[in-house]
């Protein structure tokens, strides 16, 4: 019976999980929302989003978005975990697959300096 | 991991470690192929025996927790890697022009970060195969994560010829 509802419960985080990360981490992509900015020519590591610095080469914002996007989805999964079986049973399966696909599209977009012919 | 330099020039470092990142991802894109070909074209009773057939007959479940490890590794090794493409491989590149090359790998950046977060419910689902209501979603999860991860290694093979190994 414990084993059961540990399951049950297991599957409504991962599937939160899931669909959360995915939605999240392209927010984070398109409103800028690192949880951190690395520096990976001086090894500086700022909170937050921060600009490259002058003579300082790149900054990069993939790793803060992991880290957010990773975060948020926790904290979503948990909160849905807790949540009674008969309102979690309802969240579709399907939402784990559909979802990178429904966002492939604006993550291309995300993209776009790169699709032109230079 | 300075101790290593006493043995290795840093340009032989990095190229292990890309090497082995690449290594990594032969093996997931094997265990995924494998996988998703097994959830989309099942083997039946009966029929003929062959290359085709055993490709497809793979025990799926076996397959969960070597699929999850490998790809937070390929991911972490990437990572890692990642922050050195961002200073010696993608300026260059970007002053060369090849910009859609660079941007179909930063594509995959972004596709693999989130099959990262895909990693929880597959394990789930993959150990639950018995559950035949959870077929479609685990063959169509498994279909997607084998899609991004061929993408991911044609792309990081792509970028490898470009400006990779020694660069």
């Amino acid at each position: 019976m414990i084993r059961a509802i540990a399951s049950t419960r297991f599957r409504t985080f991962a599937l939160v999980f899931a669909i959360t990360a995915a939605v999240l981490y392209v927010v984070c992509d398109f409103a800028a929302l690192p949880m951190f900015t690395y520096h990976p020519g001086t090894g500086r590591i700022d909170p937050g989003f921060a600009p490259a610095r002058r003579d300082e080469g790149p900054a990069m914002y993939w790793y803060g978005w992991i880290a957010t996007s990773a975060l948020g989805a926790s904290l979503t999964g948990f909160a849905a975990a807790i949540l009674p079986e008969r309102i979690t049973a309802k969240i579709p399966l399907s939402l784990a697959w559909l979802a990178p696909i429904a966002l492939l599209p604006f993550l291309i977009y995300s993209l776009k300096f790169y699709w032109r012919w230079s | 991991m300075d101790f290593v330099l006493d043995y290795v020039s840093l340009t032989t470092l990095w190229s292990m470690l890309s090497i082995t990142h690449a290594l990594l991802a032969v093996a997931l894109i094997g265990a995924l192929t494998h996988q998703a070909v097994a959830v989309l074209a099942p083997v039946r009773q009966g029929g003929t025996t062959g290359f085709i057939r055993r490709f497809r007959s793979v025990c799926g479940p076996g397959y969960t927790s070597a699929v999850c490890l490998l790809w937070i590794l390929t991911v972490f090794l990437g990572g890692w890697i990642y922050a050195k493409y961002r200073i010696y491989v993608r300026i260059p590149i970007e002053q060369q022009g090849f910009l859609k090359t660079e941007g179909a790998f930063e594509l995959k950046e972004h596709l693999t970060a989130i099959g990262l977060g895909l990693l929880p419910i597959y394990w789930y689902l993959w150990n639950n195969s018995g559950e035949s209501r959870y077929d479609s979603a685990r063959k169509w999860l498994t279909v997607v994560m084998a899609a991004i991860c061929w993408y991911a290694f044609l792309i990081g093979h792509v970028l490898n010829n470009v400006r990779g190994f020694g660069s």
